[in-house]
């Protein structure tokens, strides 16, 4: 990574941006997607993982179309998270198997290519700070998740990320819910820290969760809770 | 879900499969307990008539043949060869028994030969003064295990090992110097030793074959029952459908032809686009899928985008059986709130084992509320329904729980 996104968040210097895609017309529409907001700068782009991130080192997000060269990249996506980097994914696979395989591989991010220029920039600028950030379709993923062992989310968390999915409008959630936006993104954003326990251990989901504790989205205490299978490892004093 | 409901845009404009309308028919559990009952019954007799054969057969062996053989142990030409003989043939035909009642008879052809040979042995064996007395216990014991042998085919195969049997018999016989009065009693004895055996063996294939026929046809008489009370029950729900059908989309029709109605009314127009949007949905109901509920909701989102309305249908999770009634329930709000739409509509589903919810998001706009289902909320029990506009988007929800 090298960079440090507080830092660049406060102005200092753009967020750098690596898009991977094998496909030129989307890689022209996403940089203009991106153009739109004067704090990103797409640094390279391709359809070579590697080569782009050889042409750009110091990229601060890496958008990675999951399917490259008609197969699906999670093993790439989950070598990039392991060594640090803030990968989005960006797909038009959204079956909601593919979108938690990514989040359990340790994507930052999950976006659906239908989603637009509005959610992208929303995403790549929050990833850039380790910050969580749901568009509705990894929100439908989440709270349809059928696994035995997927995060137990709270009724509410629960409830905010459906109106999510359904109505794509934090506005109209938080009338259906009578809280405010901000209480409908916390618990959107809880929802999704709590799924960073899942999968493979990346650097990505510790700083995503280190940034969550410094926010305030959830206690340290919330993660011991987490962390309460493996404690069951430890020998008791 | 699968990926294609989950695909992004427009998904609801993908061709579908060719809609095939049928009354709903008893299929597989029917015609295989049809298949099965016969079968079952035919089994459990046959196995009471095994059961007796092994019975008698074993008994005969033991409890005739072993005393008279034991007492006239020292008069037999070669007692060894008698002897072992009967235990040869106790031995095999407890195996054969044991295994006929299990289901996997020994090979029929070998053990035949087997008692052949016995056969041939004991007559050589047993002596002329012990020929014609219980002391020769192949005369009346062997036919039994003949039976063992070849239970379960036909009847010619016994008959050729019993005159092979007499054949035996009848050399051993004259073997031993033609008397009259010997053959005489040869006939009597084989034809003793023929009539019991082949009148059990007949009789058991008889019972069996008459067991199964009753059977096959009680089950086809419950078949027929079975497929009568399902083409009633599709006609009722013809006939229930007919009245929806009716009340969805009658009155306009009826004010249409009578010229009440005028079809550059806007009103009017929303109306009858809410009334076919009824009628599709009441067709799509009656369709034999695996998804009834995500086929009537893809029913009316094609239909929707046939009037040139984009429309997002996103499915997470699979719906579990639901009954119509609680099918109907949940997309009829939607099918209004869709047919009042214009600009976009976003329909998603969401479905885990004990909760169903389906949302329809449209753009709000000026202007009140055109035909659509009363914009009220309730809560039936079974099925809740939200609907609010807030100037930016309306929202119709509905969502079961178990």
């Amino acid at each position: 990574m090298g960079a440090d996104p507080v830092a660049a968040m406060t102005g200092e210097r753009p967020i750098g941006v690596a898009i991977v895609d094998d496909h030129p017309v989307v890689v022209e529409g996403v940089r203009a997607w991106l153009a739109t907001e004067p704090r990103l700068t797409v640094l390279a782009t391709g359809d070579d993982p590697d080569e782009v991130l050889r042409a750009a080192p110091d990229a601060d997000v890496v958008l990675l179309d999951l399917r490259l060269h008609g197969r699906m990249a999670l093993d790439k996506l989950a070598e990039l998270s392991t060594a640090g980097r803030r990968v989005v994914v960006y797909s038009e696979h959204t079956d909601p198997q593919t979108m938690l395989a990514a989040l359990d591989a340790g994507a930052v991010a999950f976006l659906a290519k239908h989603e637009g220029r509005e959610h992208c920039v929303a995403t790549v600028l929050a990833a850039a700070s380790d910050r969580p950030y749901v568009p509705p379709a990894l929100a439908g993923a989440m709270v349809g998740d059928p696994r035995p062992d997927r995060p137990m989310l709270s009724d509410k968390e629960r409830e905010a990320l459906l109106l999510w999915f359904q109505s794509m409008s934090k506005a109209s959630v938080a009338r259906r819910m009578q809280i405010s936006e901000h209480t409908v993104k916390q618990y959107v954003d809880r929802a999704r820290i709590k799924y960073t326990r899942a999968g493979r251990p990346a650097a990505t989901k510790a700083a995503l969760l280190a940034r969550a504790i410094e926010d305030g989205l959830v206690r340290p205490e919330e993660i011991g809770i987490y962390r309460s299978q493996a404690a069951h490892d430890r020998p008791t004093p | 879900m699968s990926a294609d409901l989950g695909a992004p845009a427009h998904t609801a404009g993908a061709p579908e499969a060719p809609h095939t309308t049928s009354v709903p028919v008893p299929r597989e559990p029917v015609s295989a307990e049809g298949l099965a009952a016969p079968a079952a019954v035919a089994q459990a007799s046959d196995r009471g008539a095994r059961i007796a054969a092994v019975a008698i057969a074993l008994a005969w062996h033991v409890a005739i043949g072993l005393p008279a053989v034991w007492a006239a142990r020292t008069e037999f030409a070669a007692p060894a060869v008698v002897l072992g003989a009967w235990a040869l043939v106790a031995v095999a035909g407890a195996v054969a028994g044991v295994r006929l009642l299990r289901h996997s008879p020994l090979p029929p052809w070998p053990l035949a030969g087997l008692l052949l040979a016995v056969d041939a042995a004991v007559f050589a064996a047993v002596g002329e003064r012990q020929l014609f007395t219980a002391a020769n216990w192949v005369w009346g014991t062997l036919g039994w295990f003949f039976v063992l042998a070849l239970w379960g085919r036909r009847v010619a195969g016994l008959i050729a090992l019993l005159a092979t049997h007499a054949c035996i018999a009848l050399v051993a016989v004259l073997w031993h110097g033609p008397d009259p009065v010997d053959v005489a009693r040869y006939v009597m004895y084989v034809y003793g030793t023929f009539s019991l055996p082949v009148a059990v063996f007949v009789g058991s294939t008889v019972i069996v074959s008459l067991a199964r026929e009753r059977a096959a046809v009680s089950a086809a008489g419950h078949t027929m029952a079975a497929e009568r009370d399902a083409a009633e029950r599709g006609l009722r729900d013809r006939r229930d459908r007919l009245a929806l059908v009716s009340s969805a989309a009658g009155r306009v029709l009826g004010e249409l032809a009578a010229g009440h109605a005028d079809p550059d009314d806007p009103e009017v127009q929303r109306r009858s686009v809410l009334a076919a949007a009824r009628l599709r949905r009441l067709i799509a109901e009656s369709d034999d899928v695996p998804d009834p509920l995500l086929h009537e909701l893809r029913a009316a989102a094609d239909l929707a985008e046939r009037n040139g309305l984009p429309i997002d249908l996103v499915t997470i999770g699979a719906p579990p059986p639901l009954p119509v009634e609680i099918r109907r329930r949940l997309a009829d709000p939607l099918t209004g709130t869709l047919a009042d739409a214009e600009g976009w509509a976003r329909l998603t589903v969401v479905s885990g084992p004990n909760e169903v919810v389906v949302s329809l998001v449209t753009p709000d706009r000026e202007g009140p509320e055109a035909t659509g289902p009363p914009p009220g909320e309730y809560d039936d029990g079974q099925v809740q329904h939200l609907y609010e506009r807030d100037g930016n988007i309306r929202w119709a929800q509905t969502r079961w729980q178990r």
